[in-house]
């Protein structure tokens, strides 16, 4: 999994690539928590358009992401999910704990 | 091996209502308009063949109960839910065909649902029996003699004629029971939990209920993966959707279909069973909450080999 970070004056959008699964979901959840940490007052989109897919230690890294983001006043959501990833939210019912946009722009409109 | 499922709900056990009964019905019905049937058989070949299992059937309502057939031939069950009512009804059928008349318990703990079968196992009156109770927890006899006592049971504990033993089983060393090598793993649960795998024949069946996998604890799951190892049937605990599991039923001691995929997978067991089910969640839920584990494992499988889903409920057997 690859991460990429675009800082905005409104906004803080991290965009991770390729699949977050047990091999990596650490390393997916200590850039959440660096994100939360410099976010500092903006929104924190995580766009999810390049993720194939995300097993349930990726979600949980969300789930504990978005509490750790709630404690700081971090205003979080997720952006862009493709075919699986929209999938994934609806089984695991995480469409229902974070706002999901359809876009990136529409997340940061 | 060869397991039966008598009891599969979680915390409560459930009965359906005449209007469930009605609204199947009305589906079957709606379903056949237009069709004629020679026979019973044609009429049950359609109702097996063209029917929902929703409709057609039912995940059932009784609590925790399991029972795996291994080993040098005593009766081996998984926890006393409610099921365990049936099942020693057909023990006795069984026995009075010759079946040894010995019964090796395993409780995975002490809570109400998983023990509230025993005042009701009629072979704990047959002075012929021995049922030895294995469990993790020190206290299971207390437990046992408690639910027993006059404020709650008529029949006393000690009216009960069968030789009934408890024994304590370490976690850190492998068991030989009944012909059956049984590990026990300590799950996060109320008071705990424990986890039992059965290993017979080179073949292995893992009993894995009422056991919370922890966000701040995702580190420490590799112990399952271990657990759950090459296992030929894993029974989990997945009561809660995964967003549930980690928001409003947080530290309730319970998992998600989601998390047992990933651990069956990392694990490379064959065949997942859903279980402990929630008790508000009707037949048509949990035919969704299936078809949706099933396209989380293909979705989520990368290269790793399938893992078979499968929905346990009352009356399900599996050979493995």
């Amino acid at each position: 999994m690859d991460w990429n970070r675009r800082d905005t004056p409104d906004a803080l959008v991290g965009r991770p690539q390729g699949r977050v699964d047990e091999s990596n979901w650490s390393v997916f959840a200590a850039h959440l928590a660096t994100a939360i940490a410099d976010a500092g007052g903006r929104r924190f989109i995580i766009d999810l358009g390049g993720v194939d897919y995300m097993s349930s230690r990726g979600l949980r890294a969300l789930s504990t992401a978005l509490a750790a983001a709630k404690k700081t006043g971090v205003d979080m959501a997720l952006a862009a999910p493709g075919p699986a990833m929209r999938e994934i939210l609806a089984i695991s019912r995480y469409d229902k704990l974070f706002v999901v946009h359809a876009s990136v722009d529409a997340a940061l409109g | 091996m060869r397991v039966r499922f008598w009891g599969t709900r979680g915390s409560l056990p459930v009965a359906m209502r005449a209007d469930t009964v009605r609204d199947k019905l009305v589906a079957g019905v709606l379903a056949a308009s237009g069709r004629t049937f020679a026979d019973r058989a044609e009429a049950a070949a359609f109702v097996d063949g063209e029917l929902d299992f929703a409709v057609r059937g039912s995940y059932g309502g009784a609590s925790s109960c399991v029972e795996i057939e291994a080993g040098d031939g005593a009766f081996i069950v998984c926890d006393l839910g409610s099921g365990l009512r049936e099942f020693g009804l057909d023990a006795m059928r069984r026995a009075g065909g010759g079946h040894p008349r010995r019964y090796h318990i395993f409780l995975s703990h002490l809570h109400w649902d998983h023990i509230m079968g025993f005042p009701f196992f009629v072979p704990a009156f047959d002075p012929e029996a021995t049922i030895v109770i294995h469990s993790g927890h020190p206290d299971a006899e207390t437990a046992l003699r408690r639910q027993q006592e006059e404020i709650s049971f008529p029949v006393a504990f000690d009216w009960l004629r069968a030789k009934i033993e408890f024994v304590t089983l370490a976690t850190d060393v492998p068991h030989v029971i009944g012909g059956v090598t049984v590990t026990l793993l300590e799950q996060y649960h109320s008071h705990k939990s424990y986890g039992y795998r059965f290993d017979a024949g080179g073949r292995s069946v893992v009993y894995s209920t009422d056991s919370e996998h922890r966000s701040d604890q995702m580190d420490t799951e590799e112990r399952f993966e271990a657990f759950f190892a090459g296992a030929d049937l894993v029974v989990c605990d997945t009561m809660y959707s995964l967003g549930d599991s980690v928001s409003l039923k947080q530290d309730w001691g319970h998992s998600s279909s989601l998390v047992a995929i990933d651990l069956c997978r990392m694990a490379r067991a064959r065949t997942l069973a859903l279980f402990h089910h929630e008790p508000t969640y009707s037949d048509a839920q949990l035919q969704t909450i299936h078809a949706e584990a099933i396209s989380y494992e293909a979705l989520t499988r990368g290269e790793d080999a399938a893992v078979q889903v499968i929905c346990a409920y009352d009356g399900l057997e599996v050979d493995v």
